[in-house]
């Protein structure tokens, strides 16, 4: 079954007609349905805070339904690095790197604590 | 992770002039590709490296993952694409579930796009930006672009995007190379670089009261909707629950603070 998508041109049909274009489809779709918005817009507002809610809700699906070796984690080795993180970025000065080197260090450690 | 050059922004009655900040267009290029580089590129890309190694596991060659990355540029898409093609899922249904994954766009384009076109860029440009946007650059763009004088601002987007492109465009190939091999705690490591990610940029985004709700509402939502909400839609509940609830807490906050 898989030697197939290595062969010729099937492989570029299924990413074009089955990934890029269904994706593709919404980008430009919201190039339209900007074209009535603008900076000042409290639409604008709205549909920041509507974003910004779905991307916390990709992280909250990312760390409750986990795949491949996040998976292999516990609840609290998934969730605690996550706090360890925030608390590294409110600490030193508002730093998003530092969030990501105590987050990173805090999973990694939990992933041999828990292997 | 720097912050964008101090420029003041002049009067907004200089209609005809070009509000450039006194750079050309070439220099806000530039600006927004050091700025990529300083940080942005290397989380986008190191997050990107595990999509190589789904590829793979998928049956596809190096090709087909890095076309992967340059053409969807969503992350999470690329992940549900590659395991479902690896778990035999039906041509009709990975479609779909693609097309729903990628729903979640829409808030990001109508919010960046109005922030970096002037009234003059053209359609193409317009379409070219939309498919640059994806979870990051929307996440530093929100944050860095209002900076940035208003002529010089698509400039300093396709700068920052062409640099977050280039990275990951090798990290997936890496990836696709490299992955299987690591043992299982960094791999763990790596899939975990998205989630913090998020939350601290959202995070610093947050400038008024309704973007740090909505990161909150957004977090404490995401248990509901994975058991309520029907699959697949879940997110698109949650995001227009928690956006909604957000935009109503400020709305609360402004009549108080004008009472």
């Amino acid at each position: 079954m898989t030697e197939v998508y290595d062969q010729g041109l099937w492989p570029w049909f299924v990413l074009i007609f089955f990934g890029f274009l269904p994706s593709e489809l919404w980008r430009i779709l919201s190039v339209f349905l900007a074209r009535g918005i603008d900076e000042s817009s409290p639409w604008l507002a709205w549909v920041r805070a509507v974003a910004t809610a779905l991307l916390a809700g990709v992280v909250g699906k990312l760390l409750l339904s986990p795949n491949g070796a996040l998976a292999t984690l516990p609840l609290w080795g998934r969730v605690g690095p996550l706090a360890i993180g925030m608390i590294a970025y409110f600490a030193i000065r508002r730093s998003i790197f530092a969030a990501i080197v105590a987050g990173e260090a805090a999973i990694i450690a939990a992933g041999y604590w828990a292997g | 992770m720097s912050g964008a050059a101090p420029i003041p922004d002049p009067p907004a009655s200089a209609e005809d002039a070009e509000d450039l900040g006194g750079r050309s267009r070439s220099v806000w290029f530039w600006d927004g590709a050091r700025q990529a580089l300083a940080g942005p590129m290397l989380v986008v890309s190191v997050s990107l490296l595990s999509v190589g190694g789904l590829a793979r596991d998928a049956g596809f060659s190096v090709e087909i993952a890095v076309a992967s990355t340059i053409l969807l540029w969503a992350g999470p898409a690329q992940v549900l694409f590659f395991g479902a093609v690896a778990a035999k899922t039906s041509w009709p249904v990975i479609a779909f579930t693609i097309s729903l994954s990628s729903v979640r766009f829409v808030p990001m384009v109508v919010s960046l796009l109005p922030i970096i076109r002037t009234k003059h860029t053209r359609l193409p440009t317009l379409l070219l930006a939309a498919h640059c946007i994806a979870v990051t650059v929307w996440a530093e763009g929100m944050r860095r672009i209002p900076l940035v004088p208003r002529d010089g601002r698509m400039a300093f987007f396709f700068g920052f995007s062409f640099i977050c492109f280039l990275g990951t465009t090798i990290s997936t190939a890496v990836g696709f190379i490299l992955i299987g091999e690591l043992p299982r705690p960094l791999a763990a490591g790596l899939l975990f670089m998205t989630p913090i990610y998020f939350v601290a940029a959202l995070t610093r985004n947050a400038k008024s009261p309704i973007d740090s709700w909505a990161l909150v509402l957004g977090l404490a939502i995401a248990p509901l909707t994975e058991a309520f909400a029907p699959r697949g839609l879940d997110l698109l509940v949650l995001g227009v629950v928690g956006g909604t609830g957000a935009w109503l807490i400020q709305r609360v906050l402004d009549e108080r603070a004008r009472a």
